[in-house]
């Protein structure tokens, strides 16, 4: 069984300051880490390969990455943690990559890899919240999609079930596989890797292509592939400050009062 | 002389503005961590050195016991008010000044108040509230925005300890194993004396000839006074006076739990933190495997800068809790075969070095029967806070263990113990508190600073009874410890809940030479009273 | 060649953009901000640059895409379990006629249920303000499969070539809406709090969140269509509709509206249902009216019996921060952020909270914020309507009296 989980490098958020002067965040080199929705993603696959593996069958787990060079450490980390190995997508020409083209590539970097019978990707990612990268890789794939998983129940080969979240609450469903599926982030916690672990990490492959290798049309990469672009960002208005309401407490209750009343509370 | 006596309702002096009633709203003050209460008339809180002294000089002529509190996190009961009146510095929370010394190291000059997590805040930021500094401060802050990340090597696991608080207890943690415990990082202080005069320490600037010591206040009063006779432990220890032949006058004052003056000012110094901390924490089968897994790593792991151990009573609570408690429920998932743990942090300066001492992690494992599968290598930010959520949920849901069974009977309280040996007795004193414990029939925890031969064995009583059985253990416990040459309190300090065990290791005599040494500081024996002695010991004064 | 570009005559080293980066992209040498090798064309530079002088330039998109045959404005419709559509179908029609009207085109709603299902969501969306319901009653439609969803609308929307297409935010439009995009292979933009059109041009132009709403970013997809976004619920008000009953000529003008359109026979889930569990009603912070927030610095746990007041008093869920769930006060079910849950109630009354990144995050949706706290720099301030400087305990207690008092 081959399974592949997509990882995102995202700014460690614990650090994140703003620049007064230009209203825009700063990272101060800040490292980069796996967005938490696919630290998931790996332990859900750890543990499919866990499971299967007790029962002899051999599963082998990616992690797949579009990114910078450097992105190659957390992909080494995701390895010292229970991945088989890793691919990461790194070009100039992925650069400036909306979800489109970004799932675009991560879907030839599958391609790449071979038939896999699970995709696993994180719901989302902390610093895009999009959650448009699983489904669309899903349709790239032409492969059914299971989002937001919540609890996965069994994964056997053939097909899979989970309960994943719906707009009423949640269901269980099963999908054949191949297929893809999104997870929620406390679906499971990411385990840490063992000596053994860090050790393996240092040796395993990681394989790094371009766009040429990846077998990617650059004009459905990058810059070039993406539809959508960002125009202009701002800080929202709201965050220049509100009222002040100033006083001694009863006087601010007070206040506070006549706000609430006016809000129709 | 004319002392007043504990609990008596005393008027509280008008002079002083600062001095107020303590009333019920006020009751959070009447006790620390360690949950014993105390009863106090007054309570004042300065913001400055000169209110300090303004306070003191206001009680000194009536001798009013004076109990010094600052962030009350303290489990020996040592900011307990014992009568009298409570100074508390919480408010006194300022930094006041960044310097650099002779090698290069930065100094930072605080108020007592400042707690650890705001200052670790500050270092981690760069961003030192620096208001009302000096220009050269502020040159050195540049200079501190410049330079590779500070840290504050001191790591008690209750962060919002204060400062002050950790120098008058000499506070320690796990990181003490390779840093020390507070002493060796404070540079200098001010104390303020029970009738308001100034002392001025700076270390190196004062040291006894022999046991003799000679100090002088700033208002010209000199103290002369012969250090106890006592030789202190090789092991881990915060019982009593800190003396040696030779000493520095600093150091006296260090560890005195707030009986010889009131820290007004200290100077700490800062150091680069480790360009790579990773933490391990490594499972196995039984304690034996765990213990020589320490002796290991204490011989061949030169980067290690903690080594803590939790036991297999502790790891089950905390599976009970992690099932029970949703606050519990992101620690990770123990293996079912993982009895004992050995927690490992290496600080080294590059990866290689780090990977180089993971492999002698590895070694020591195997060695001591242990396996390198069942260990969790913590090395990215997120993973070393799971760890050390994981390694303070320990106390977290003993106590939690405790609060359930205070339901049916209130009386009963975690009975912790804090006692160190040194490094060659390391097996014997856990085989002590195995048979012991399984003798009485004992319900218990360990946990703690295994690297210094220094558990946290904690007696978890059903009832009453195995309250008072535990107590004796500790008794016996705390005469074998000084008979294998360890300390009866390591870490916590004696305060008032573990003066009994100071007369177990330095005998009576021992006890009164400390006594004289508090009357030369402060006469009519108002600081810190029912602290590290029975105030029968003070009676008759300087 | 597209790519980042730097304007030597502006740029004045100031290296804002160095540390604006994330991947290390960009660097100053000799007082010139260069790009490196790691540049990932985030336009993180772009927006921290001070004097304008970095910008991301792209080759205008090579031919083909005939823009101008794209019309109409299609709100795509969800059905709820009960016969009606979900309410946030019926707020994208009211912004989507509001949108029309410049521009001069159809709002368009589509709506696909199963076999079985009565008139009233088509009603409901003609009476919003729709000219045409495009409805499809089939039932491999009913389960809400988006694979399903999916290759109906990609074929409708090639086939009647909409300019703009529009969904609600909801767990299955945030699903459904990707899937459709991958297959016309054209830009969306999940999340959208702001929706403004190009009179001319008819180009979208999407403001969403990012950062978990501490930036704000304006998206267009100028050479693709249809241009696709999805949008959270209740940012855009339901649209007035007339509660009488309808003349029998009225309904059956309205009726007239509503086009049935099938669906291939090829077209097939793959994923099976096979349980559903509808979660538990109220209690729900996520989806609160108001909610008092509550964070370390109410000072002592014994002071949550105060707050559950005054969430009483205002009708209000009680959330707190992460601190608190850790120190075990409240369960993670309150936890209120990036690691807990999102919350977008109409008023918010955040008490104690300094309001670290990750909380921010998840307030973002929050119609007003009210915060209480000690400490004037307190960055809750910065993403607050009323900023109250002053012991929160005092002050709450004052204002619990004053509600109490009010009855």
């Amino acid at each position: 069984m081959r399974i592949i989980v997509c990882v995102k490098a995202v700014p460690s958020t614990t650090e994140v300051k703003m620049d007064p002067v230009t209203n825009t965040i700063v990272r101060d080199g800040a490292q980069s880490v796996v967005n938490p929705f696919d630290s998931t993603a790996l332990e859900l696959a750890l543990r499919i390969k866990d499971e299967r593996g007790a029962a002899g069958e051999d599963v082998r787990v990616t992690v797949l990455s579009m990114g910078i060079p450097d992105t190659e450490r957390l992909l080494r980390d995701c390895i010292a943690r229970g991945a088989d190995d890793g691919l990461l997508l790194s070009d100039r020409a992925f650069a400036g990559a909306d979800t489109l083209a970004t799932s675009y590539a991560l879907s030839c970097g599958i391609r790449h890899l071979g038939e896999p019978d699970l995709v696993i990707c994180g719901k989302m990612a902390v610093d895009g919240d999009t959650a448009q990268i699983g489904p669309e890789i899903a349709g790239l794939l032409d492969a059914p999609c299971v989002a937001d998983v919540r609890r996965l129940v069994a994964c056997d080969g053939t097909s899979l079930r989970a309960w994943r979240g719906t707009d009423a609450g949640v269901e269980l469903v099963e999908a054949p596989l191949p297929a893809v599926m999104t997870v929620a982030k406390d679906a499971a916690q990411l385990r840490m890797p063992s000596i053994c672990g860090v050790r393996a990490s240092l040796a395993a492959p990681v394989e790094v292509l371009d766009v040429a290798g990846a077998g990617a049309d650059p004009e459905r990469c990058g810059l070039a592939g993406s539809p959508t672009q960002v125009v202009r960002s701002f800080v929202p208005e709201r965050a220049s400050g509100g009222a002040w309401i100033e006083g001694a407490a009863a006087q601010q209750a007070e206040q506070l009062l006549q706000i609430v009343e006016g809000m129709g509370l | 002389m004319d002392v007043p006596a504990a609990g008596m309702k005393g008027p509280v002096q008008q002079g002083c503005t600062l001095i107020r009633h303590l009333t019920d709203e006020y009751d959070d003050y009447r006790h620390d961590e360690s949950r014993s209460q105390g009863e106090a008339q007054s309570i004042s809180f300065p913001t400055t050195e000169d209110e300090v002294r303004a306070v003191l000089r206001e009680l000194h002529p009536s001798h009013t016991p004076v109990t010094v509190q600052g962030a009350r996190t303290g489990l020996a009961a040592g900011a307990v008010p014992h009568g009298g009146h409570v100074l508390n510095l919480s408010r006194m929370n300022r930094c006041l000044g960044l310097r650099r010394d002779d090698g290069g190291a930065f100094v930072l000059r605080l108020q007592p108040g400042v707690i650890l997590s705001e200052l670790r805040k500050y270092l981690k930021a760069k961003a030192i509230p620096a208001s009302g500094w000096d220009a050269a401060s502020l040159q050195a802050l540049g200079e501190l925005r410049e330079a590779p990340e500070q840290m504050f090597p001191t790591d008690p696991t209750e962060a919002s300890a204060c400062l002050g608080g950790m120098a008058a207890c000499n506070a320690s943690g796990a990181r003490s194993y390779r840093y020390g415990p507070m002493r060796p990082h404070v540079v200098s202080l001010r104390l303020a004396l029970a009738d308001g005069d100034m002392l001025a320490l700076r270390r190196g600037e004062v040291v006894a000839c022999g046991r003799h010591l000679e100090l002088a206040t700033e208002l010209g009063r000199r103290i002369s006074l012969d250090l106890p006779g006592y030789t202190m432990p090789r092991a881990k220890n915060a019982s009593g006076y800190y003396v040696h032949e030779g000493m520095d006058a600093i150091d006296l004052v260090i560890g005195s739990d707030g009986t010889l003056g009131v820290i007004t000012e200290l100077e700490v110094a800062l150091m680069p933190v480790p360009p790579v901390m990773w933490g391990v924490s490594c499972f196995f089968a039984d304690e034996r495997q765990a213990l020589d897994a320490t002796c290991g790593l204490r011989d061949g792991v030169a980067s290690a800068a903690a080594i803590e151990y939790f036991d297999p009573a502790s790891l089950d609570i905390l599976r009970v809790q992690r099932e029970r408690s949703t606050a519990f429920s992101a620690l990770p998932l123990l293996a079912d075969d993982a009895r004992c743990c050995v927690y490992v942090e290496l600080h080294c300066g590059d990866e290689r070095e780090a990977l180089d001492a993971l492999d002698r992690v590895g070694k020591v494992l195997r060695d001591a029967g242990g396996s390198e599968a069942a260990t969790w290598v913590a090395r990215t930010e997120l993973d070393r806070e799971s760890l050390q959520f994981f390694r303070h949920a320990v106390p977290e849901s003993v106590n939690m263990l405790i609060d359930e069974r205070r339901r049916t009977d209130p009386a009963i309280t975690k009975l912790g113990s804090d006692m160190s040996v040194p490094d060659e007795r390391l097996h014997d004193v856990m085989r002590l508190y195995r048979e012991t414990l399984a003798e009485a029939g004992l319900e218990s925890a360990a946990w703690g600073h295994i690297g210094d031969n220094h558990l946290h064995v904690n007696v978890l009583p059903r009832d009453m009874d195995d309250y008072r059985r535990g107590k004796e253990l500790f008794g016996a416990w705390a005469r074998e410890v000084t008979a294998m040459g360890g300390a009866v309190s390591a870490e916590h300090g004696v305060g008032k809940l573990k003066r009994d065990f100071l007369k177990t290791m330095y005998g009576e005599q021992g006890l009164r030479d400390m006594a004289r040494v508090k009357l030369a500081f402060d006469p009519a024996g108002q600081l810190g009273r029912g602290n590290l002695f029975d105030e029968s010991l003070l009676e008759g004064g300087a | 060649m597209s790519g980042l570009v730097i304007d030597a005559e502006r740029c004045i080293g100031c290296k804002r953009c160095v540390r604006a980066c994330g991947s290390a992209g960009i660097e100053v040498r000799d007082r010139l901000a260069r790009p490196t090798a790691g540049c990932v064309l985030c336009g993180a530079c772009v927006d921290a640059c001070p004097v304008d002088a970095i910008s991301i330039v792209r080759d205008e998109p090579s031919g083909g895409h005939d823009l101008e045959s794209y019309r109409d404005i299609w709100v795509v419709a969800q059905p709820c379990p009960d016969g009606g559509v979900e309410r946030v179908s019926l707020e994208l029609v009211g912004r989507a006629r509001e949108l029309a009207a410049p521009r001069g085109c159809r709002v368009v709603a589509v709506l696909g249920e199963g076999s079985g299902a009565g008139g009233d969501a088509a009603l409901a969306l003609v009476r919003a303000g729709t000219d045409e319901v495009l409805r499809c009653r089939d039932d491999r439609l009913a389960a809400l499969d988006t694979e399903v969803h999916a290759r109906w609308l990609v074929g409708l929307v090639e086939e009647r070539r909409p300019e703009t297409v529009l969904m609600g935010a909801t767990a299955f439009g945030r699903e459904l809406a990707p899937a459709v995009a991958v297959r016309l292979r054209t830009g969306l933009t999940a999340d959208c709090t702001v929706l403004e059109i190009d009179r001319a041009t008819g180009q979208l132009q999407q403001t969403r969140p990012a950062f978990g709403g501490n930036l704000m970013a304006t998206i267009v997809c100028p050479g693709h269509r249809p241009q696709m976004a999805t949008v959270r619920p209740g940012i855009f008000p339901v649209p007035e509709t007339l509660d009488d009953a309808l003349s029998p000529l009225e309904a059956e003008a309205l009726r007239a509206r509503v086009s049935e359109v099938g669906l291939a026979p090829d077209v097939a889930g793959r994923v099976r249902v096979l349980e559903r569990e509808s979660s538990a009603a109220g209690a729900s912070i996520a989806d609160a009216d108001v909610l008092v927030v509550v964070g370390r610095g109410i000072g002592s746990k014994k002071n949550l019996p105060l707050m559950r007041r005054l969430a009483e008093l205002l009708g209000a869920e009680l959330g707190c921060t992460r601190p608190l769930v850790e120190a075990g006060w409240l369960e993670y079910r309150h936890q209120v952020g990036q690691t807990g849950v999102s919350v977008s109630p109409r008023l918010l009354v955040s008490v104690g909270v300094s309001g670290a990144i990750q909380h921010l995050a998840g307030i973002g949706g929050a119609q007003a914020v009210i915060a209480i706290n000690e400490d004037p720099d307190a960055p809750i301030f910065g993403a607050s309507d009323c900023c109250v400087v002053g012991d929160c305990i005092e002050v709450v207690g004052e204002l619990v009296r004053l509600l109490e008092e009010r009855g």
